[in-house]
């Protein structure tokens, strides 16, 4: 600022002292004689080019720059301002491009490269295992998580750390109530609120008193959610108890309004560590060295950076490892984010590269769009340019001015989309999260543009200004002043060689690139109508599923069989239901049992899944008995005995009769009285369809489906398999759905990624055939002209319109070609996402270029059309 | 009267530094006199146009060799007048050894024989 205002006065300065300069000159001709004109002319003679003098002065103080820039500023604003249709097209087609990579950046950030939302963010660091060699590990969610004996060694041993805490999170369990609800909740370190500096608004965090004693001390601390949600903002429930898994726990602090834990999927309460053993229910974690199912979280002190506590703690790593002998383990420190386990950024980083890289490519179409607009009107310019370079404008200086007005256009356009996406986006994301399955249809991200998302969507921008201007401006500066001055303006033809290709390399460029994300959207919408079309091989439709818990309700093996079995009997006595059965797994529901199964002789295991199942099962998914017989009341009793699948069969004895062979499973041994037909039972898409059922023993009746095929109105029948269950216990949560929709979770993702790819597909489309429209409609308008003065010297109309659409259309088959080639290495990499689709889909390959070619044919056709229809002495003057 | 001989020899950057400086050695001047001060000396041999001039006086400011003062003259106008620096003495010294041995190099390529020993 100070400069500036300098400069002004050093700008009045410099005027004053050259018009000294010349008062002197003037006065020293005039002693000699010469009259005052004469004096005054050959003083100003004598001086030179004044302008160029002050340029030269104004070179020497160092100041160019900036004043240049201004000037380009200027200029550009007044160009922009004048062509308010071009202006506004290029803006626009900018801000789509931009708006939705920003729009999807802020989402992926929110995701992955935020810091929690807690204070002091930037000193909290997340540590997690990577463990080497030879070694067997019990895992309880992944393998990068710490066993409580582990994070004891890192708490008390290492220097680097203020606090550091472990929690267990998404611990599964049931608030008891008139309606009990599921909820995800975390056991946590007695220090965990301390690392994390928040604190509860109502009541206290825990106190080391709370970890003293195993399953002493049954406190919790709740959210703010479930405190209104489920307790009805409960003004004083500070001090009541309340029951999860039907242990009692007294409520202790209430964590203030939004704060919901350190995972993406909010957490409901927290509890502490010590309390493992009342959830879980398989045992008691806290003294197991070699099991997997703590998250670190630690609190560096002020200054350390994140290599001194990898150093820190690979030291203690290094011990641990001597109590297991062939194993080495690597540590990986990160920052604490929301998404940050390694298993789980290995999920996110390649999707969001493929997402991040199909919004690049629309905003690639957007700039190539531009990029031929700014050309189309350089071309109209071109006078005024020549005009420039002819007085003695540098090319470079004209150059940076014209990249100034690209900038200018991309800086609106940007600013315009970037506003616009985080103001949608939200909106969006929400929008797309209703339709996924309750469990995970909250995600605590942040979607406010913060510095990085801000500094993404400044930095795309100035990247595209200069990647649509570059070129046009490079163009422009080169330009041939001897021609641009003397013609009038109108070349005849569509304009010099060069200009020409360019143009046309980039509608086929645009065609390409076009065709490459349509094909991507056009193969993931095939994929989704082929996973909603899909026949899994059994009979969804008319099937209820409860799925039951009764270990974690205090449940014995006795009381639990006599409890499925009258709850069979009551679901048997509903109105309108024809099957009841029970089965450990449910089909399609994300829980499954698998094992290593061989022939007794042969070696080799084969892993596959299995399921223990009633008899009545298989009415009530419709699988039948192809051979064989189906479990019976003996087989309730020491008998082991399995019904294979049709594919298993093939697997194990080809050609040979199943029935009565043998399989063995580590020590027992299975016998195989019947044969079952195949059915994806398991994962849907799968095309290995061995399986195995075996009978349902008492000891599987404490976590177990039942499942309930009905011929009624299904909204009645659910309530009452319900009520059944209620009225068995009240306090069981019945989580009563139908079969078809764990069908709906399998193809939610894929029906979210092609939604968003036919979105996406869709704007590709548009502003490619924007693109090609104009491109090719203006290269057409451009032949006026000649179309007049062909037809004036006698050439056939047809022969013209032929010549003319053949000429028109060439970049865009060019542009298919291309885009074919690249397609088909897309689709091979996207083939391994799809239900086996065939990558070579012949529709999506052919109907895109039809369509683009389409669109081209259109756009010459019509004011090819216009051209020959006009009177030839009109056309010659066509400007 | 026949017209004097003007030499418009382009004169280096440098050496151009170098004259003016050593003009304002004799006393502060504004530009047009700098320029006049330069003819007379040169015997009307060289003849500073006003595009190099004052381009070069402003540089010279730049670096602090010369400073600048507005003055009103006779005539109540605003004056520029430039003085010279104790560093723009320092630097005259400097560019006139360095000026005195590229005039000793070419005298020694033109005329080998009269090459002396300094």
């Amino acid at each position: 600022m100070k400069q500036w205002w300098n400069w002004r006065k050093r700008e009045s300065e410099l005027e004053k002292e050259i018009q000294h300069h010349l008062r002197m000159a003037e006065a020293d001709r005039r002693d000699r004689g010469a009259s005052t004109a004469d004096a005054q002319a050959a003083a100003r003679r004598e001086f030179g080019n004044v302008g160029l003098t002050k340029e030269l002065a104004r070179d020497a103080w160092g100041w160019r720059w900036l004043q240049d820039l201004f000037e380009d500023v200027r200029y550009g604003l007044r160009v922009l301002r004048q062509n308010p249709g071009y202006t506004s097209a290029a803006i626009l087609a900018i801000a789509l491009g931009v708006g939705i990579n920003v729009g999807i950046f802020s989402v992926l950030n929110g995701f992955a490269l935020r810091l929690l939302p807690i204070p002091r963010a930037d000193q909290l660091v997340s540590i997690n295992q990577v463990l080497h060699g030879h070694f067997s590990r019990n895992v309880h969610g992944e393998g990068g998580l710490v066993s409580y004996p582990e994070y004891r060694d890192y708490r008390d041993h290492s220097n680097v750390f203020s606090q550091l805490a472990a929690y267990e999170p998404f611990v599964d369990v049931t608030l008891a109530g008139v309606h009990p609800e599921q909820l995800l909740g975390a056991l946590a370190t007695c220090n965990f609120f301390e690392v994390l500096s928040e604190h509860p608004a109502q009541g206290r965090g825990f106190t080391d008193s709370d970890c003293s004693t195993p399953g002493g001390n049954p406190v919790v601390v709740v959210s703010d959610a479930v405190w209104r949600q489920n307790l009805s903002a409960d003004p004083a429930l500070i001090g009541k108890t309340i029951l999860l898994n039907h242990t009692a726990y007294t409520v202790v602090g209430i964590m203030p309004n939004g704060f919901t834990g350190t995972e993406v999927i909010p957490t409901a309460f927290w509890v502490p560590i010590t309390m493992q053993k009342t959830f879980d229910g398989a045992g008691d974690y806290l003294e197991q060295d070699n099991l997997s199912w703590l998250t670190m979280l630690g609190r560096v002190h002020p200054g350390v950076s994140l290599k001194q506590v990898h150093a820190d703690l690979s030291v203690i790593a290094g011990r641990i490892d001597q109590r297991h002998p062939g194993r080495s383990t690597s540590l990986l420190i990160a920052p604490a984010t929301l998404f940050g386990r390694p298993d789980e950024r290995a999920l996110f980083l390649p999707i969001a590269s493929v997402v991040l890289a199909a919004f690049g490519l629309v905003l690639l179409i957007a700039c190539a769009n531009v990029s031929n607009l700014l050309l189309a009107r350089a071309t109209a310019r071109q006078k005024e340019i020549a005009l420039r370079l002819a007085i003695g404008a540098g090319r470079w200086r004209l150059m940076r001015q014209l990249l100034t007005e690209s900038l200018l256009l991309s800086l609106a356009g940007g600013a315009v989309g970037s506003l616009l996406a985080l103001w949608s986006f939200e909106g969006i994301i929400r929008f797309v999260m209703s339709a996924l399955p309750r469990e995970v249809s909250t995600l605590a991200i942040n979607l406010a543009p913060d510095f990085r998302v801000l500094a993404y969507a400044l930095g795309l921008t100035l990247l595209t200004g200069i990647a649509f201007g570059l070129i046009p401006a490079w163009k422009s500066s080169r330009l041939d002043l001897n021609t641009a001055l003397k013609n009038d303006g109108m070349q005849s033809g569509s304009g010099a060689k060069s200009g020409r290709l360019l143009r046309h390399t980039l509608v086929g460029a645009q065609v390409a690139v076009c065709m490459v994300l349509l094909l991507a959207a056009g193969l993931l919408l095939r994929a989704l109508s082929y996973a909603q079309t899909i026949d899994p091989g059994f009979d969804l439709k008319h099937v209820a599923s409860v799925a039951l818990d009764l270990k974690v309700q205090g449940y014995d093996v006795n009381r639990a069989t006599v409890f499925t079995q009258t709850l069979r009997q009551r679901i048997a006595a509903i109105p309108g239901v024809t099957e009841v059965a029970q089965a450990e797994d449910a089909p399609l529901s994300h829980d499954w049992s698998g094992g290593e199964f061989s022939i007794p002789g042969k070696s080799g295991d084969l892993s596959i899944e299995y399921n223990r199942v009633t008899p009545e099962f298989f009415s009530v998914i419709g699988v039948p008995i192809v051979r064989g017989r189906n479990f019976g009341p003996n087989d309730w009793r020491g008998n082991s005995v399995v019904i294979v699948t049709e594919a298993t069969a093939r697997r194990f004895w080809p050609g040979e009769e199943p029935l009565g062979k043998t399989l063995r499973e580590d020590k027992r041994e299975y016998s195989v009285i019947g044969v079952a037909k195949d059915a994806q039972v398991s994962h849907l898409g799968e095309s290995d369809s061995t399986y195995l059922y075996f009978p349902a023993t008492p000891e599987y009746s404490l976590r177990a489906f039942v499942l309930t095929r009905f011929a009624g109105d299904p909204a009645v029948t659910l309530k009452a398999v319900r009520d059944a269950v209620q009225s068995l216990d009240r306090d069981l949560p019945a989580d009563v759905a139908r079969l078809e929709d764990y069908l709906e979770v399998w193809r939610t993702p894929s029906r979210i990624a092609s939604g968003l790819a036919g979105a996406l597909g869709g704007l590709a489309l548009l502003l490619a055939s924007i693109g090609v429209y104009g491109m090719v409609s203006y290269s057409v308008n451009r032949s006026v002209r000649e179309i007049g003065i062909r037809i004036a010297l006698g050439a056939d109309s047809s022969k013209i319109m032929a010549h003319v659409l053949r000429y028109a259309m060439r970049p865009v088959l060019i542009g298919t070609l291309v885009g074919t080639g690249a397609c088909a290495a897309v689709s091979w990499i996207l083939s391994s996402l799809l239900f086996g689709l065939n990558p070579r889909d012949p529709i999506a390959f052919i109907a895109v270029p039809v369509f683009l070619l389409l669109v081209a044919l259109a756009a010459s056709y019509i004011p090819a059309r216009r051209a020959l229809r006009v009177d030839p002495v009109i056309a010659l003057r066509y400007e | 009267m026949a017209e004097p001989y003007r030499n418009r020899m382009e004169l280096l950057q440098g050496t151009l530094d170098l004259l003016i400086l050593q003009t304002l050695l004799w006393g502060p001047s504004h530009g047009y006199g700098v320029a006049q001060a330069i003819r007379a000396n040169s015997g009307d041999l060289l003849q500073v146009d006003a595009g190099s001039l004052y381009p070069a006086l402003h540089r010279l400011e730049k670096q602090r060799w010369i400073s600048a003062e507005w003055k009103v003259s006779e005539n109540k106008q605003d004056v520029k007048v430039y003085k010279l620096t104790a560093a723009g003495r320092k630097r005259l010294t400097e560019e006139r050894s360095r000026w005195e041995q590229i005039t000793d190099a070419i005298s020694g390529v033109l005329n080998p024989a009269a090459r002396k020993e300094s």
